[in-house]
């Protein structure tokens, strides 16, 4: 099986976990790292906005800064994120250009790699499936929400699988738009999300999801998953996009 | 006169049947485009080409045909692919904005 280097759940700031998906695009570029499956958790929790968004326009930024929760713009498109620390598990999946994991069509592509988590939900009893164009769905709620981009010579994609979910507290950090809403003809905003806990009404660790979702994405993409860490590079260009980008309010707030 | 121009900030979202939201903020000065964003939760490769839409679509009148065409232009351009979302989606999202008081 084609392997692939694997770095296993990390807890970094939203600064350094955007940047490091970045920095492994860059070195990935250069040829200097093979194709990378990364997990990952956010401390202090975060919401990330699609790179399309506005950020006064998504998120209650006042409301964020009183609870000490960061938020950030990803370069990839797609919606707002609220990453809980305790509530959920970051994956990035990053591959040349051209990978035969990274077809030229990109629904194709996020139905591919959303198949890691179709997987890995298989492994903890619940029947999860690809709900086009970006999310994982469970009984036609939305359990996990993924993005795409393709720069730097490589295809990106990194994505959450909700553990847990607090409600009231993600529609007090989201603005969620009326038209959203009435569009899925679902008075309630709570049925249109879901948590791998609340499926199985039990409390899922997040070693067991950590777990699922190696296995998931190895069995699904069919690759040899090879413990590894960033090369010294990597770390370097990380922590300058860190600085330099990810923190700062001329990136977070520039839509 | 110049000073004596209104500008008027208008805002829209739509949100696209079977795709993501799209929200148009326009700044419209004598009848004609004179700044608009377009936000929203779709996606488009490479990501940069929303920035050429953008300034292409200044000068324009409220015309939905010129301006999907023009956004339509964009794209082909620089063979990009919008996600979620259409030309013609994001003109009619601009005419909403531009309608809107």
């Amino acid at each position: 099986m084609e392997e692939f280097r694997f770095i296993d759940l990390e807890i970094n700031t939203a600064f350094e976990n955007m940047a490091i998906d970045e920095a492994v695009m860059l070195a990935m570029h250069r040829d200097d790292v093979p194709p990378t499956l990364r997990l990952y958790r956010w401390n202090p929790s975060a919401v990330s906005i699609g790179t399309f968004q506005g950020m006064t326009d998504e998120v209650d930024v006042e409301f964020c800064k009183g609870r000490g929760i960061d938020f950030i713009r990803r370069i990839t498109g797609g919606g707002a994120v609220y990453h809980d620390f305790e509530g959920e598990v970051t994956y990035s999946i990053i591959m040349p250009k051209g990978h035969r994991l990274a077809p030229a069509d990109i629904l194709e592509s996020y139905r591919l790699l959303c198949g890691g988590i179709v997987k890995a939900l298989g492994h903890l009893g619940i029947q999860g499936e690809f709900k086009p164009i970006n999310d994982v769905n469970v009984g036609g709620r939305k359990i996990s929400g993924n993005a795409m981009t393709r720069r730097h010579g490589c295809v990106l994609q990194h994505g959450t699988t909700l553990l847990d979910l607090d409600v009231n507290l993600m529609f007090s950090i989201l603005k969620v738009p009326q038209e959203k809403i009435s569009d899925k003809m679902i008075a309630d905003v709570r049925q249109r999300v879901t948590s791998i806990r609340e499926i199985l009404g039990r409390h899922v660790t997040i070693n067991e999801l950590q777990d699922a979702l190696k296995q998931g994405f190895s069995e699904a993409l069919g690759i040899d998953l090879i413990p590894g860490s960033l090369s010294k590079n990597e770390r370097s260009t990380a922590s300058t996009l860190a600085q330099e980008k990810y923190s700062t309010p001329e990136w977070n707030f520039s839509r | 006169m110049e000073l004596l121009e209104v500008i008027q900030m208008r805002e829209a979202n739509y949100k696209v049947p079977d795709g993501k939201l799209v929200k148009v903020k326009l700044e419209v000065a004598s009848g004609r485009i004179a700044k608009v964003k377009i936000l929203g939760d779709f996606f488009l490769h490479p990501e940069e080409t929303i920035f050429e839409i953008e300034e292409s679509l200044i000068g324009h009148a409220g015309d939905i045909d010129s301006i999907k065409r023009s956004i339509a232009q964009k794209l082909a351009d620089v063979d990009a692919t919008l996600i979620g979302a259409t030309a013609a989606d994001i003109a009619k999202a601009i005419m909403l904005a531009w309608e809107a008081k």
